[in-house]
């Protein structure tokens, strides 16, 4: 007989380690039958108890087995809650949920694959490099006698782009960048390039100023961060020849998984597509028509 | 076990816990978490999303908020239509191991109509003679997120009866009209309803309200306007079912921010024969499942069964 739905899919979790980064926070969550989530995927997230009513949709930031990272930036009520978690505290959580970046897209490809994420936007890309690595591995074996670990066996550069705001929220890529850095032990290089509007880290850009200076024709784009970096991420990219780009959005959900129609964003086509079930992650031409952006009205929500 | 069935018209429910339509897509669900929410459904009878004549974008974006204790939405009806829905939906509601109760929402009184007729003309070929034990018909004239027809029709008496005696003289089963709170007098338009041969009330649809862009000071609505639901609404949907009961001899369905088994204990003694999980369903997808086995608990405890219980807080003591 199989499993009733009375058993449920929400999980009763708790937090295992809460770290400070950047005006954000890092929760680390052991969530006991979590089942693994795809890159790109989210969770709907609610302290236990909580003052607010709906749960909050995030990005899972990384995951060994049942052991899952969330990075939440304080923006409102339920986030606000969720930062002020700390080891030990209960939390519930409804996922995975919606659809995943294109690993074997990224991969598999003759192009090369660059990241590019603005702010809290870093959040899904450890765990999309640690996947992208692992895939590589099976697409890719190492030939026989080279170490996978060893220079000469290192699979084809990841470029990987980051902006922020300030030195501050720049403090939230560490995991990334140590996951980047990790990268090449695993069978992929990632090569970091890191733009501060503020300039405390070199000059004062935003990473569409680094995605103009990089990108190459075949080049393949997973894109997550505010919707104006997106907007202007697509008008960089849809400007040279055979780029392929998925864009991570963020909507207000209520129910995350397809039921409520709450989510919608306006597509390319004027039709309305669920970011918790088309989405999150959404190929740039669905999303983006280029009459759109030349009216540099913005298509995703806050 | 308690024996918690309950009758609504010609249906059998296992329990008395069904969905607001609108806040739960069973299919939707299967493909997230796996085929036990079709095989073994939370919900007694599955009440899908309201479904139009014509296909529906809905409206534009942005469409819910969370509130203090609640939720603002204005999603505006989207969906495929009638066509469509015969002919993709209905096939696997009918495979499913729960009664249905297809919510309709129309223009005009016409409108109305035809979505009935073609929906019995559907079911008369694929189920004869024997459908109506299976599938009921929710009259959605009470969304307050389209601009013509529905809630203007459930906002006046005349109408109301008007589209229920029409619908009533096509549709052979369960007919249950979904009232809206946004009136003067509910109980007026209940018993319009009830006068025209509905079989059942919903009470009540969501209460219509307005939130501010705190950036912008303007409305944050898409549509400017939405309907309140969730923990916020309680208080006043128990009402309305405590006084639609007074008001008709028909089956009451109590819906506004049931979260836990004492609040369907709560709307069954206002007088609700059943119950349905709107918005607070969002956080856990099961709250309809568990809150019915709370439901068995708690009844036992008292030693009450369910027919006891509804209308409990009408009676003298």
């Amino acid at each position: 007989m199989s499993k009733r739905a009375d058993e449920g899919p929400r999980f009763l979790g708790r937090v295992v380690t809460d770290e400070r980064l950047g005006g954000m926070v890092r929760l680390t969550v052991e969530i006991p039958g979590w089942p693994g989530s795809g890159p790109g995927q989210f969770a709907l997230l609610q302290s236990e108890p909580s003052r607010c009513f709906l749960s909050r949709a995030l990005s899972v930031s990384d995951e060994r087995g049942e052991r899952v990272v969330f990075l939440i930036a304080p923006v409102g009520d339920g986030t606000r809650e969720l930062c002020g978690l700390q080891m030990g505290d209960p939390i519930r959580v409804l996922g995975p949920l919606g659809n995943a970046f294109d690993v074997d897209a990224l991969v598999k490809s003759p192009g090369r694959a660059v990241i590019v994420a603005g702010g809290a936007g870093v959040a899904p890309f450890p765990l999309l490099l640690s996947r992208m690595a692992a895939r590589y591995r099976e697409v890719f074996p190492a030939p026989a006698g080279e170490q996978p670990g060893s220079p000469e066996a290192a699979g084809p550069e990841v470029l990987v782009l980051l902006g922020f705001r300030d030195s501050l929220q720049f403090e939230a890529s560490a995991p990334l960048r140590q996951t980047a850095a990790s990268m090449g032990r695993a069978g992929l290089r990632c090569r970091l390039e890191i733009a501060v509007e503020d300039g405390s880290h070199g000059p004062a850009e935003k990473v569409t100023d680094l995605l103009q200076r990089h990108l190459q024709p075949g080049d393949r784009v997973a894109v997550c961060g505010p919707s104006a970096m997106s907007t202007a991420v697509w008008r960089v990219c849809s400007a040279v020849s055979d780029v392929q780009t998925w864009f991570s959005l963020e909507t207000n959900m209520a129910c995350g998984v397809g039921s409520c129609h709450g989510c919608v964003i306006m597509l390319a086509d004027g039709t309305q597509g669920r970011v918790c079930r088309e989405g999150p992650v959404f190929r740039g031409e669905t999303v983006f028509a280029s009459e759109r952006v030349l009216a540099g009205e913005e298509v995703a929500g806050d | 076990m308690t024996d918690l069935s309950v009758r609504l018209g010609p249906l059998r429910l296992e329990h008395p816990l069904i969905n607001c339509s609108g806040t739960m897509e069973l299919f939707e669900l299967a493909k997230a978490f796996g085929p036990r929410f079709v095989e073994h459904p939370p919900v007694a009878a599955y009440v899908p999303k309201t479904v139009t004549l014509q296909p529906r974008l809905g409206n534009p974006p942005p469409r819910i908020l969370e509130t203090a204790a609640g939720l603002i939405n204005a999603i505006g009806l989207p969906g495929p239509g009638l066509e469509v829905f015969v002919g993709e939906e209905l096939p696997r509601l009918l495979a499913l191991p729960c009664p249905v109760i297809v919510s309709v929402g129309g223009f005009s009184r016409e409108e109305y109509v035809a979505l009935a007729g073609g929906l019995k003309d559907a079911l008369d070929v694929a189920l004869p003679a024997e459908w109506t034990c299976r599938m009921g018909l929710e009259l959605n004239i009470s969304c307050p997120n389209v601009r013509s027809g529905c809630a203007s029709i459930g906002a006046d008496a005349r109408e109301t009866e008007g589209v229920v005696a029409a619908v009533r003289a096509t549709w052979p089963g369960l007919l249950v009209a979904k009232l809206t709170p946004n009136v003067t007098d509910m109980t007026e338009i209940g018993r319009a309803a009830e006068a025209a041969g509905a079989d059942a009330l919903a009470a009540v649809n969501t209460y219509k309200g307005l939130v501010i862009d705190r950036r912008t000071l303007r409305p944050y609505l898409g549509n400017v306007t939405g309907g309140l639901s969730g923990p916020a609404i309680k208080p006043l949907a128990l009402r309305a079912v405590y006084e639609l009961y007074e008001a008709v001899a028909l089956p009451i369905v109590g819906m506004g921010g049931v979260e836990t088994a004492d609040d369907v204990l709560e709307f069954m003694a206002c007088g609700a024969t059943v119950v349905a999980v709107g918005s607070c369903g969002f956080k856990d997808p099961c709250l309809a499942w568990h809150s019915s086995r709370e439901l068995a608990i708690a009844l036992s405890d008292r030693d009450l069964t369910v027919s006891d219980v509804v209308g409990w807080a009408h009676r003298e003591v």
